[in-house]
């Protein structure tokens, strides 16, 4: 074979799986997971100049223009308890209390990391709009077909797949100091059609 | 080893190389170009866009908050230093950030930080010089490791009865080069 076509494969070839290898490692993980608390992962260099090429890469793709861990922390889930991808088509359970931040929310996106459309417009729960039991401990329903009983909190999920962000806006300083520790909702399937 | 099976060890390292050169180049101007993309869909260079609630219809930047008003002014230094002037909202999270070229947060203040009803924020390069002005409110002097950027102002809707005097605070924000901004009184 003749050296310059050898050049010319070898360029081609590298290149192409140079671009697969960065396709493939920021393709998943959300906006950073080296942070795992329960089924949500983070990372505590996302937004920061100190981040990683890795995760910096990441949170342009997922998360462009989030803010430091001080100012907010984003959780991500991509499965449920048992390791299972979350599928809108599924419903989910999440309960818990609210974490220990100033104010925090709960948003499901689709997998172009876009919001899912819906009838009722809904997208997300809040420490603002959650409705609790006079323990504190609240419920929220997540996907599935058909919408739960009124008084029931629900985020739709559409009918593929899905994930869901947690934000914690001014964690406490426990919470950004560990955010591996961090008492957090968790969240588990009910049921699959 | 026979000189075939050196030849082909040869090229296989070669390749790699290539691939590896390729990724970490590639994982390199990622984030420029996707804020590159981002800045020219948000608009007009130094100026503020106030957007409307993130709605499944808002494609614009990823993962956007459905609870959150976004005002945003992409900016760009080379003009000379940019100034910006927002009101402080006080009633639920408020905060203004800042973000390089290649995406990093270097700067952000939110609401509890910010006591004053408004504040105002200097953006410059290093070395460039800054007109002194004389205004009241809180300035902070900022330096920005690129020539551009993006100034970011998030405001929490936390009741929809809100939204409305959300939205007002946010359109009173502005953005522009020293030159051009308003006069404050």
């Amino acid at each position: 074979m003749h050296v310059a076509v050898k050049i010319a494969g070898t360029l081609i070839v590298g290149t192409a799986l140079g671009l697969a290898v960065t396709w493939f490692v920021t393709g998943r993980g959300g906006m950073g997971d080296n942070v795992v608390d329960g089924v949500w992962k983070t990372s505590l260099v996302t937004g920061s100049p100190q981040s990683d090429p890795y995760t910096r890469a990441r949170v342009a793709l997922h998360g462009l223009l989030a803010l430091n861990r001080n100012e907010t922390i984003y959780y991500t889930a991509t499965e449920d308890s048992d390791g299972a991808k979350l599928d809108g088509k599924c419903r989910y359970d999440i309960q818990g209390r609210d974490p220990n931040a100033r104010w925090w929310s709960i948003t499901a996106y689709g997998s172009d990391d876009y919001l899912i459309p819906n009838s009722g417009n809904l997208y997300s729960v809040s420490q603002t709009s959650v409705r609790r039991q006079k323990t504190g401990v609240f419920q929220i329903a997540v996907g599935g077909a058909a919408a739960p009983a009124e008084s029931t909190n629900w985020i739709p999920a559409g009918d593929g797949a899905f994930s869901l962000t947690l934000r914690l806006y001014n964690p406490g300083p426990d919470v950004a100091l560990d955010p591996e520790h961090a008492v957090l909702p968790a969240l588990k399937k009910v049921s699959c059609p | 080893m026979n000189e075939r099976a050196q030849e082909w060890v040869f090229w296989i390292a070669a390749t790699i190389l290539v691939a590896m050169i390729v990724h970490l180049g590639s994982l390199y101007i990622l984030p420029r170009v996707v804020m590159m993309r981002a800045f020219d869909r948000l608009g007009a260079v130094n100026a503020m866009h106030v957007g409307r609630r993130p709605t499944a219809a808002s494609r614009a930047i990823v993962r956007p908050s459905p609870d959150i008003v976004y005002a945003s002014c992409p900016y760009d230094l080379t003009k000379g230093p940019l100034r910006v002037t927002a009101p402080v909202i006080h009633t639920s999270y408020w905060s203004i950030s800042a973000f390089d070229a290649n995406t990093n947060n270097f700067f952000v203040k939110n609401d509890q930080q910010t006591p004053a009803d408004s504040v105002e924020l200097i953006v410059v390069r290093h070395g460039q010089a800054w007109p002194k002005l004389d205004t009241a409110v809180e300035r902070v002097i900022l330096f920005s490791p690129s020539e551009k950027g993006l100034i970011l102002i998030r405001a929490v809707v936390d009741d929809d009865k809100h939204l409305p005097a959300v939205e007002a605070a946010l359109h009173q924000a502005r953005c522009g080069t020293v030159a051009s901004a308003p006069k404050l009184r």
